[in-house]
């Protein structure tokens, strides 16, 4: 049985009876095979521009080259765009550690494909690459103590969730999502990996770090992630006796603070007029009993209530948007904060507008985009359903009540709560990563969540909350694959040693006898 | 007797047969113009001029059919009785075949504007050209008179022996007098059109001679960016101070298409109330459009549609529509958002959204030429009073945002020496699916019924139920248990900490002493 359970290597996946791959790779190469079918081979599937791709492309030395560009948005995937021959005079419209991707995509396209015209199959290519590993990492930290059969059933399970098109298409897109994604995994895995005690703790470190870093300060609304994961990873300071990790653990949890600290006050300078309207029209007076009073309440005319209900992108509205009267009468009276002050003195409003939020919380690829090509001749907002089996199960099994979201991180707590409190009590703080995590991701969840309703109101929310369903798989997957590894760990031990058939929630094993395969037992 | 009654018939057979001046009998989209040009002149002073001959014409009521030479094509003059030809490009010769051949055969009204200028034409009129490199000129032009314009680059008229002359250039200090333009036969010739200067009213003259058209020279105040969320007191305090200052005018307000229904919008609607009662007409300006996103978004119609219908039950008659120029060469714009109207304010471009752009403009029977009063004040020239335009023009001001700043635009109104002319005076016909607002010589009607323009203002309530109530079952019955449970789980919090208490005294006593 120990065999079973001890750490597999590289070199032990290969047997001298061919080619033996871990769980780890083959999820990872099923992850691989789909989303290069999905985004490599015709249809391509990628996402439609919502209008926001300008943002980020311009001040990357890009530019729509389509003539009918605008017909597309919503509509269609487009994979071609122009890249600025001469001086790109467009100052950068968003700070997103997203360019780095985007510039080395184009770095790329220019040595292989053309200096001219920028195929988004690059950047899908490096995020693809990037995946992969993250994937491979995750199911490394999950499998690593479990035999290789049941390795393989939360690989196949991997495959399942992390392979779903709803997350690869937005590779093929200019959205920040695919930087979220792949980076919250990469800090998920690492952190995971740090609690197994597997690779090295450094190396993990560094990973955690750079991830960590990349996904707060890819999109102003993922300030607070960094804020949550330094905080809680705190804690990782004290995983090893050694006084450098120390320091350096405690080195990148104030760098990650720092990162979100900038990022949070990039976001009163950027909060860009579309979120910010949102937030109002359709957030804070959407579910208010009286709308003018609320305004009134913001310094604002309580005229405004007029615009209750609507969106930024309404083709014809009272008032352009972008308008002077606007900026001084109406965006100039409320910001972020302000908003927040306002639910939190408004509890049951809140309630109603998560209840709207956790509508959209299960919406992995939102329906508002198409999924293909112009030239597919396929119908405009056609969406792909190669490979959707989870988000579509998701989307509809899911109750879409807030209180269900509470219930479900109530559960998770108090599933992982004994191990937890077995290892407070041993005083072994490696052991009490997993926890940490779990929580440190659900606080992302919910982070995703508070600031979509609070900077965006119910506006363009299936895509905003990202975070949270990207966190709610993270944190369900690590779940089933602990009760996989638990129900088969069960049926072992009672076949192995029937006089103990009471196979304890978390071992009570003492700090110093923590082994990589006793760790196994409570996987 | 015989020869009498002969007489009579004949007079009468005369008046019926001659044809009555084009503004006054024409239908609006009876009389087609091609304006072709070869290029935009983008960097040059000359940039914007075709979109003003194509304001210009829009407020001659005529139906614009707007093409670049390059993609001219054989034939196409011949369904055209007047074309004009705007050359901005003066190193560029032109050189479509098929526009000049189709030229040589031409019969219609041919007006060239700028540069490159035919032979034929040239010889037809014997006109010498040369070019003004700096300084100033003086305009005079029917009423307009020493309005100067700055030269830069100026082509002009040295000499022609033309059977017309339009206006005159006074050159080098006025010791030297040349035509503004000049027509003979088919030909007109206008060297000169530079956006934002006295050139653009100047061409409004000739176009009245070339089109043959006469049109009253009234003049209209329209106010604009009129918000639902503008300051209404101030509104309704502007409309009562014209009012007393007797200068009629028009508000051009912006359309509401949701919540229609909230005390907000009632606010909006009693301003408007107030505004029709003091001499104000009512113009609903197009929305603010979006660049579209969805090109097959075709909700303009029900929406405009809507909000008139909201007004018109209201006892507000729209009596036109207030738009940039560019909706109306738009299809979806023209069609669904300006379809109800046969009467416009067109005003200058600003942001452009086509939706779906075509060449053809659509016309309307009363289309007023916007033009800013700093725009105006430079037209003065020499002359004290503002001269008679050749077309109905609309001073067009933005609502003020402040008491001191209605006054001071109060102030400059009563110093202009305007005579403001009454919108309600025209004829206006608006249909919508359930509505029709008709005004003729200031005779408002709504679904044939007069409107009462003494309107007393009325105070609007702000209550109002924004949430729907949510139907609830067994309340009662409900909020008894609810009660029920509290007190149980009280009693039971209170019994628990009791036994508490007791078992830590048991406990105690027992073990720890």
């Amino acid at each position: 049985m120990l065999g079973s359970t001890v750490k597999t290597t590289l070199r032990q996946n290969i047997v001298t009876a061919g080619l033996r791959i871990s769980p780890a790779c083959a999820a990872a190469f099923g992850v691989l095979m789909i989303t290069v079918i999905a985004l490599f081979t015709a249809p391509y599937v990628g996402m439609a521009d919502n209008g926001d791709f300008f943002r980020i492309i311009y001040s990357n030395g890009l530019y729509f080259n389509l003539p009918d560009y605008d017909s597309r948005y919503f509509g269609y995937f487009v994979r071609q765009y122009g890249i600025y021959q001469y001086f790109n005079e467009n100052s950068s419209m968003l700070q997103s550690s997203q360019s780095l991707f985007i510039k080395l995509a184009i770095a790329l396209n220019k040595l292989i494909f053309s200096k001219a015209v920028f195929d988004i199959r690059f950047q899908a290519a490096i995020y693809v690459v990037l995946y992969v590993t993250a994937v491979y990492l995750l199911i490394e930290a999950v499998t690593c103590r479990m035999s290789r059969k049941r390795g393989m059933i939360v690989a196949a399970v991997a495959v399942f969730i992390f392979g779903d098109t709803g997350y690869t298409a937005y590779f093929n897109s200019f959205f920040g999502e695919s930087v979220v994604m792949i980076m919250m995994i990469f800090m998920f895995a690492s952190w995971l990996l740090m609690y197994r005690k597997r690779y090295n703790d450094y190396v993990l470190l560094l990973v955690f770090l750079i991830s960590t870093l990349i996904l707060t300060s890819s999109k102003q609304q993922n300030a607070p992630v960094g804020m949550v994961v330094a905080l809680l990873a705190v804690s990782l300071v004290w995983i090893r006796e050694d006084r450098w990790f120390r320091y350096l653990a405690a080195a990148s949890a104030a760098l990650m603070l720092f990162a979100g600290a900038a990022t949070y006050l990039n976001i009163s300078k950027e909060f860009v007029n579309i979120n910010q309207y949102h937030a109002m029209t359709r957030g804070v007076l959407m579910e208010s009993d009286n709308p003018e009073t609320v305004l009134k309440s913001f310094g604002i005319n309580e005229q405004y209530a007029i615009l209750k209900g609507n969106t930024y992108y309404d083709q014809y509205g009272t008032i352009d948007v972008k308008s002077e009267i606007l900026e001084d009468s109406f965006y100039s009276r409320y910001g972020f904060v302000s908003i927040l002050k306002y639910y939190a003195a408004h509890p049951g409003q809140l309630g109603s507008i998560l209840d709207v939020a956790a509508e959209s919380a299960y919406t992995i690829k939102p329906a508002a985009m198409g999924n293909y090509e112009k030239s597919a001749g396929k119908e405009f907002r056609e969406q792909s359903h190669f490979f959707t089996g989870y988000s579509l199960l998701k989307e509809n099994l899911a109750p879409r009540t807030f209180s269900f979201i509470l219930l479900w991180m109530a559960v998770v707590t108090g599933v992982y709560m004994p191990s937890f409190i077995a290892a407070v009590k041993q005083r072994d703080v490696r052991r009490m990563q997993r926890s940490v995590l779990i929580l440190a991701t659900m606080l992302v969840g919910l982070s995703g969540i508070f600031v979509s309703i609070i900077g965006a109101g119910d506006a363009d929310i299936a895509k905003h909350e990202f975070l949270f369903t990207l966190s709610f798989d993270l944190v369900t997957f690590l779940a089933v694959s602990d009760v996989i590894g638990r129900v088969w760990l069960r049926k072992k031990l009672s076949g192995a040693i029937p006089a103990a058939p009471e196979v304890p929630v978390v071992p009570a094993v003492p700090a110093a006898q923590y082994t990589g395969t006793k760790e196994g037992v409570s996987a | 007797m015989n020869r009498v009654k002969i007489m009579l018939w004949l007079v009468l057979a005369a008046a019926l047969l001659l044809p009555a001046p084009a503004a006054y009998s024409a239908q609006a989209g009876q009389q087609q113009v091609l304006l072709l040009y070869d290029s935009l002149g983008q960097g040059t002073p000359r940039a914007g001029n075709v979109t003003e001959l194509q304001r210009l014409l829009a407020a001659y009521s005529m139906t614009v059919t707007l093409q670049n030479l390059n993609e001219y094509e054989k034939g196409t003059l011949a369904s055209y009785s007047r074309v004009i030809m705007v050359s901005n490009s003066a190193d560029l010769p032109i050189t479509s075949t098929a526009y000049l051949e189709d030229m040589k055969d031409y019969k219609g009204q041919a007006l060239y504007v700028g540069y490159n200028l035919p032979d034929p034409v040239k010889s037809r009129l014997q006109i010498n050209q040369s070019v003004l490199s700096g300084g100033s000129v003086s305009l005079s032009i029917g009423s307009m008179q020493g309005v100067l314009l700055r030269a830069e680059e100026m082509p002009y008229i040295s000499d022609n022996k033309a059977d017309r002359v339009y206006g005159t250039l006074a050159l080098e200090g006025g010791s030297r007098r040349v035509p503004y333009a000049v027509s003979g036969g088919q030909y007109t010739y206008v060297p000169y059109l530079v956006p934002e200067n006295g050139s653009v009213m100047a061409m409004a003259y000739v176009l009245s001679g070339w089109l043959d058209t006469a049109v009253r020279p009234y003049v209209y105040l329209v106010l604009k960016e009129i918000y639902p969320f503008s300051d209404l007191n101030l509104l309704e305090q502007a409309a009562e101070r014209l009012y007393e200052s007797g200068i009629p005018f028009i508000a051009s307000v912006r359309p509401v298409f949701g919540n229609t229904d909230f005390p907000a919008m009632e606010r909006y609607l009693e301003a408007l109330k107030i505004v029709q009662s003091r001499g104000g007409s009512i113009l609903v300006n197009a929305p603010a459009v979006r660049p579209p996103i969805d090109s097959n978004d075709r909700t303009l119609k029900g929406k405009m549609n809507g909000f008139i219908n909201v007004l018109a039950v209201n006892g507000i008659a729209p009596l036109g529509v207030g738009a940039e120029g560019y909706w109306t060469y738009d299809k979806e714009y023209s069609a669904a958002g300006m379809g109800f109207f046969d009467s416009a304010v067109l005003f200058p471009d600003e942001e452009i959204h086509y939706m779906e752009q075509v060449p053809v403009s659509k016309a309307f029977a009363s289309s007023l030429y916007s033009i800013t009063p700093e725009a105006l004040q430079q037209l003065r020239g020499t002359g004290r009073d503002l001269p008679a335009f050749p077309l109905k023009v609309a001073v067009t001001v933005n609502l003020p945002e402040s008491a001191d700043g209605l006054e001071s635009m109060l102030e400059s109104l009563n110093a202009s020496w305007i005579t403001f002319n009454d919108y309600r005076q025209e004829d206006h016909t608006i249909i919508t699916d359930t509505n029709t607002v008709a005004a003729s010589d200031g005779v408002i009607r709504i679904n044939g019924e007069a409107v009462n323009t003494d309107y007393v203002p009325k105070t609007v309530s702000g209550d109002y139920q924004y949430q729907e109530e949510q139907f609830q079952s067994f309340t009662r019955l409900f909020s008894v248990q609810n009660q029920f449970f509290i007190v149980v789980i009280i009693i039971a919090l209170l019994f628990f900490g009791a036994l508490l208490l007791i078992g830590r005294r048991l406990y105690r006593k027992k073990y720890l002493k």
